[in-house]
């Protein structure tokens, strides 16, 4: 079938199948696009307005009436004029007024309350038929109507505002005033709804209001006008050791009592082994190792002064100037070899012996005995704070808070600034002049303990007392049971907020504090971290998330972005975000992560959260539905194809259907499907078939941890300091 | 004698030149067609009336510094058109937008009658959005739109003969991809 001839393509296209293809493409009619001719008429008057303030060529009796003339030329007049209509106004309370306005107290709020009546505001008594014929609301919502005065209440007939929905109330212009007066121009009424609420509170993100004063046994262990260094545990917690300012080793009963001297002088670093029984200290330029049970001693001559002493699973290790050595059969052993160019001075070796940290002139340095390479951590000037009891995570300042970061460097998390202590129960205590509080390395559930001086804090290995500095003596005190950890999905949400808002913030450094290494590459190929350009990036909801694995901790949180242009949206795409709890700080952080399509926002219902658990799927959505339509309309897939679980049922009351009668199982693929078939109660269908793919909730945790969209104040949002 | 279409066009744009506020007529002249074009790529109402918006407001204040090069006004209306789209869409992750939206119900009622040959359109216009991004818009302003070489290349800031390579590539590639997907008879 050949079509109409096009020289412009005579030469492009000599071959005939080319030709075909150009038939075929030509012979597409272009469907009439919907046209709103207010908005035509709308953007025709903004141009003239905008014309008008252009000028040019424009006869000078023109300008002296034009806009901007004008308005200068009838300033005066206008106060005076202004002065007339609030004396009539005043007089008139009925508010007769040429021009009716319409307002609403939630207009452009975000976040607004689900319990409660859209209020349309006039200014004059409408004519309440008219006005309610006039309503239109987006998504397709049944409402009902009430008056009080001149505000109007539509209130959806189900009861609540769908959550995470933008809402759209036109008063139209068939609207009329109690005296017949029509509206000038449709006005629209724009606002964003608040997350479902949570079905059960979240651990309290932030410290407590009040102190708990819930120490006890707090007690003096020693006070010595020179001052108490080293202060360290018996791994029994029943002992604890230090050395004197004047070189002294010494111990004391944890519970109290007389301290024993155990070497007189010249002290000047003191580590306990494992098992308690040895302690290994640098004395006037040598390493000694005492055994506690015998009270015998082995000197060990260093090839230079020692500056610190620590224990390795093959035994005593120092590390000097020349390097990091232990002993071994044949003698001296060089572990690793420290910097000598700079002013370098060794600080730490970890509890388990792998790691050691120094300073090298400014810079903190972390170094892997295993591989004597070391890394920078923190800004310059950054102080070592201490290790996690199992040696895969540091604690150092930054200029505001404290820093945790895995052993590899890698940030993890911040906390409030103080002197941290972290425990093996994986409480971190904060002492400073005026509190001790606690708080969880991820940052969550601070909690102030007690108020007054706290300095120095160090937590005995069983997690439960912890010796402390006030007034240059050292004190004990027991700390209570921390308070339950975060659930994983409060957790998890935390860090997605926090990531989320990064996101918004366009701060990229922020931002990828919360990804791991993998969870890097992800944003590194077709995913940006930033979404820039218009529509642009104007808010986020949590559409889902479940608990899919632990051992470790593993949460899959879908994520809706929704962009905008002039505050409407227009346009929205999910990302599949999977979190790992890591080792060490037991923070999550995201490993995974993909993106789906970007799908236009229609005028049809939009599925805004959907909740997981084992034997059912629960599917909300912004708009009414016809419920007849969503029995064929919701189902969920097996990863064969398969539909699986009974038949989807609505509530109307929350906009939610439910599919019951599942078993998922945990780790296997399932899809929920919404399909065009699917219409709400205007008429509309579903714009194109909706696909969620999800994960068989992990089986340990069952119902309880599955949840809908939270809420939107994220519980204990970490700072990262970049 | 003078085509009378192209010298009331000049008129309109030499009056808009000199009076921004003579801008309506050529508003009231060109707006079905560029918002028919625009709503053609974003496939939304809403979107639609953005980027039409954009596209005439920017018209307008460009207005002074429009050159009349023998091309018609709507040439370069498209420009604006084709740049407000790119822009609208250029910086979103992770997809293309358009893919998804390309409107597949356009086959009018004569053409149901026909069905293979309509599948046959169908498939094409799939394809079409899937084709790098200026070999598509080449193809929809010259398929879609009507519009000759010349003025597909002023919308697109391209010579002619760049535009003509576009339109022979991507009608290619759309060949050799229908033959690959055409069904088994």
């Amino acid at each position: 079938m050949s079509m109409q001839h096009d020289p412009d393509l005579d030469d492009i296209l000599q071959d005939q199948e080319l030709r075909h293809v150009a038939d075929l493409l030509r012979a597409a009619p272009v469907a009439a696009p919907p046209i709103d001719d207010a908005f035509r008429s709308s953007l025709r008057r903004q141009l003239m307005n905008q014309a008008w303030g252009m000028g040019g060529g424009v006869p000078w009796w023109r300008k002296a009436f034009g806009p901007s003339t004008f308005v200068w030329a009838t300033a005066a007049v206008g106060v005076i004029l202004i002065g007339v209509v609030v004396v009539l106004t005043a007089n008139n309370p009925s508010g007769s007024l040429d021009q009716v306005y319409v307002t609403s107290p939630i207009s452009n709020q975000s976040a607004v309350r689900l319990q409660q009546p859209i209020q349309v505001m006039f200014n004059q008594p409408m004519d309440h038929p008219s006005t309610e014929a006039a309503v239109q609301i987006t998504p397709a919502t049944t409402v009902a109507f009430s008056w009080h005065e001149n505000t109007l209440s539509v209130t959806p007939t189900a009861g609540n505002l769908a959550p995470n929905t933008q809402y759209q109330v036109t008063i139209g212009p068939g609207a009329k005033t109690a005296s017949g007066q029509s509206l000038a121009a449709p006005k629209t009424i724009t606002f964003v709804t608040a997350p479902p609420p949570s079905p059960s509170p979240s651990p309290s993100p932030s410290p407590s209001p009040s102190p708990r004063g819930v120490l006890t046994g707090q007690h003096l262990l020693v006070s010595l006008p020179e001052g108490v260094t080293n202060v360290q545990w018996s791994p029994d917690s029943s002992t604890v050791y230090f050395i004197t300012g004047k070189g002294a080793l010494e111990s004391v009963p944890a519970a109290g009592g007389d301290a024993t001297v155990l070497v007189p002088d010249g002290v000047t670093s003191l580590s306990v082994n494992p098992a308690g029984d040895h302690l290994a200290y640098v004395r006037k330029g040598n390493i000694e190792v005492l055994a506690l049970g015998t009270a015998t001693t082995v000197e060990t001559v260093p090839t230079s002064t020692p500056a610190i002493v620590g224990w390795a699973p093959a035994g005593v290790q120092w590390a000097a100037a020349d390097g990091v050595f232990t002993v071994g059969p044949n003698g001296l052993v060089k572990i690793a070899a420290l910097p000598n160019t700079g002013t370098m001075t060794p600080i730490s070796f970890s509890p388990d012996g792998s790691h050691m940290v120094f300073t090298l002139d400014q810079s903190l340095q972390l170094m892997d005995l295993a591989t004597a390479k070391s890394i920078a951590v923190g800004q310059p000037g950054a102080h070592f704070f201490g290790w996690s009891p199992d040696s895969t995570g540091i604690l150092y300042s930054s200029a505001q808070s404290v820093v945790l970061a895995d052993v590899g460097g890698r940030y993890t998390s911040s906390l409030p600034a103080g002197d941290p202590s972290w425990s093996v129960q994986d409480e971190i205590l904060l002492g400073s002049d005026t509190a001790l509080s606690e708080v969880r390395p991820d940052g969550s559930g601070e909690t102030m303990l007690q108020e007054g001086t706290f300095h120095n804090p160090a937590w005995a290995p069983n997690g439960t007392t912890f010796t402390y500095f006030r007034g240059g003596a050292l004190f004990a005190a027991s700390a209570p049971a921390a308070p339950p950890a975060a659930a994983p999905l409060d957790a998890a949400n935390s860090v997605v907020s926090s990531f989320m808002k990064a996101r918004k913030d366009n701060d990229v450094a922020r931002a990828t504090q919360y990804l791991d290494d993998k969870g890097k590459k992800s944003y590194s190929g077709s995913l940006n971290l930033l979404v820039t350009g218009d529509p642009s990036f104007s808010r986020y909801y949590v559409l889902t998330q479940e608990i899919t694995g632990s051992h470790p901790d593993t949460v899959q949180v879908v994520v809706r972005i929704v962009l905008s242009h002039d505050n409407i949206d227009i346009s929205t795409y999910e990302e599949t975000l999977t979190l790992v709890r890591t080792q060490g700080s037991q923070q999550f952080l995201i490993d995974d992560a993909s993106a789906g399509p970007l799908l236009t926002l229609g005028k049809s219902a939009e599925v805004v959260s959907v909740d997981v658990s084992s034997g059912t799927v629960k599917v909300t959505f912004d708009s009414d539905l016809k419920p007849e339509t969503v029995v064929a309309g919701v189902i969920v897939l097996d990863d064969k194809g398969k539909q699986i679980g009974g038949t989807a049922v609505y509530t109307s009351t929350n906009r939610t259907v439910t599919i019951s009668g599942l078993d998922l199982k945990p780790g296997k693929t399932y899809k929920l499907v919404v399909l065009p078939t699917v219409q709400d109660v205007g008429g509309n269908n579903i714009a194109a078939e909706y696909d969620l793919t999800f994960v068989g909730p992990a089986d340990e945790h069952g119902d309880k941890h599955r949840q809908e969209s939270p809420s939107p104040s994220p519980p204990a949002s970490p700072t990262p300091t970049p | 004698m003078s085509d009378s279409p192209r010298d009331d066009e000049r008129e309109l744009v030499d009056r808009a030149k000199r009076d921004p506020r003579q801008f309506g007529a050529l508003y009231d002249r060109h707006f079905q067609q560029i918002y028919r074009f625009v709503y053609s790529r974003v496939r939304e109402q809403t979107a639609a009336e953005d980027v039409t918006s954009e596209i005439f407001m920017k018209a307008l204040k460009a207005m002074p510094r429009y050159q009349d090069t023998g091309r018609p006004f709507a040439a370069w209306l498209y420009q604006i058109a084709v740049n407000a789209i790119a822009d609208r869409y250029r910086t979103l992750r992770p997809t293309s937008p358009l893919e998804d939206f390309h409107d597949l119900s356009i086959a009018g009622p004569a053409l149901e009658e026909q069905a293979a040959h309509r599948d046959e359109i169908r498939r094409i216009w799939v394809l079409v959005e899937a084709l790098p991004p200026q070999q598509k818009m080449a193809l929809v302003l010259k398929f879609q739109e009507d519009m000759k070489i010349e003025d597909i290349a002023v919308a697109m800031g391209k010579t002619a003969g760049a535009v003509k390579l576009l339109i022979h590539r991507g009608v290619s590639r759309l060949r050799d991809e229908a033959d690959s997907l055409r069904p088994a008879e």
